[in-house]
């Protein structure tokens, strides 16, 4: 009988899903692209469902968990999550450098979780949240992107001396950020503005902050 | 001397993994936020650098040597990890004199005996100070790599 393990039907169904193959000359399968994703052990059990008609067919490959939930489920659903969505930061075309974007993210990525398997890699609500800015705001330049301590987004773009425009992607919905601008009159000092709000409404909030020339691809 | 304040003129060498570095492999603001809590740690109270000048090297090339052996000896160093250099008086007068709050770093010694005698903190910051953060990002002299 044809034993099939539950994590190799799971790439399957990823890769049916995305409908991409895994051929070296082809586009990369979405698993590969993570170094530490560590093998679970499965346990198969078998189980019979009865229907009405006193018919019995066999349900197979459920994973047997003595506990029902545990921190490494909730890594592995976070990896995943993290995984989806650099996957649809890469095949979304409308956002610029969506594939240099993708590319850095694997990378911070795997940095984080080669130094500490059992953190997060990048956190799920603030990649969401930046996934979300992205969508948003196609006209923006390539920012540099590093990780927090807490693992999560921080995206600065930087123009001339005393130009930044720093986001730290928080939460799902919040964001701080910092603006260092050059004082008009005293162009070696600098005017620094900083603050929280929300992923929707950041750009709103800060347009009349003269950061437009530095951040934006827009003429 | 633990809690010595580092003079001045002196330089501090603060290790910067490449999450923390930009595509071209500058020292960024990330580098310098603290740590937060961990189910098994509890958040780092100051950022670990270590003091140049306490090592006793001739020059800058034979100090970088001798960070990167400490480094090797005490935790494992990522391939593309840097070490950033910054002279203590520009970052704590950058720090007290453009911060909002015009905050007032420490530079401490905070030697861990045997192991890493030259290991110092950078004090007086808080969780997430990205303002702070910024500032000394911008004070960075150098950067070599950690390897």
């Amino acid at each position: 009988m044809v034993e099939l393990d539950l994590q190799e039907k799971e790439a399957q169904e990823a890769t049916t899903l995305y409908g991409i193959d895994d051929s070296p000359s082809g586009h990369p399968y979405i698993g590969g692209w993570l170094l530490h994703q560590r093998a679970q052990p499965v346990t198969k059990l078998e189980f019979w469902i009865v229907d009405q008609e006193g018919r019995k067919s066999s349900v197979r490959d459920w994973p047997e968990k003595k506990d029902p939930f545990t921190k490494e489920d909730l890594l592995n659903s976070e990896d995943n999550q993290v995984q989806q969505l650099i996957f649809q930061i890469r095949i979304s075309t409308y956002i610029p450098n969506n594939e240099r974007l993708a590319n850095r993210l694997i990378a911070l990525f795997n940095d984080a979780k080669e130094e500490d398997p059992d953190s997060t890699g990048i956190s799920v609500d603030s990649i969401r949240s930046f996934y979300n800015f992205l969508q948003k705001h196609t006209y923006l330049k390539y920012p540099i992107i590093t990780l927090t301590p807490d693992n999560d987004i921080y995206a600065s773009w930087k123009g001339g001396q005393n130009q930044v425009f720093s986001v730290h992607f928080v939460s799902n919905e919040d964001v701080r950020f910092v603006i260092f601008k050059p004082n008009e009159n005293n162009p070696e000092r600098k005017i620094i503005s900083y603050g929280t709000d929300t992923v929707d409404t950041l750009m709103k909030t800060v347009a009349f902050s003269g950061i437009w020339d530095w951040i934006s691809d827009e003429k | 001397m633990k809690s010595d304040q580092i003079p001045d003129q002196d330089h501090i060498a603060r290790y910067c993994s490449f999450r923390r570095l930009s595509d071209d492999g500058q020292p960024e603001p990330t580098a310098f936020m603290l740590k937060p809590a961990r189910p098994a740690e509890p958040p780092e109270e100051s950022l670990s650098v270590n003091w140049l000048e306490y090592l006793e090297c001739p020059d800058r090339t034979s100090k970088i040597a001798e960070i990167r052996r400490i480094y090797r000896e005490t935790f494992d160093v990522g391939a593309q990890a840097k070490i950033a250099i910054l002279n203590v008086g520009e970052v704590c007068d950058k720090v007290r004199t453009e911060s909002p709050d015009r905050r007032i770093l420490q530079v401490l010694h905070d030697p861990i005996v045997t192991k890493d005698p030259s290991h110092s903190g950078i004090y007086n910051l808080r969780q997430n100070d990205r303002v702070i953060a910024e500032l000394i990002v911008e004070t960075v002299l150098e950067s070599y790599s950690a390897r």
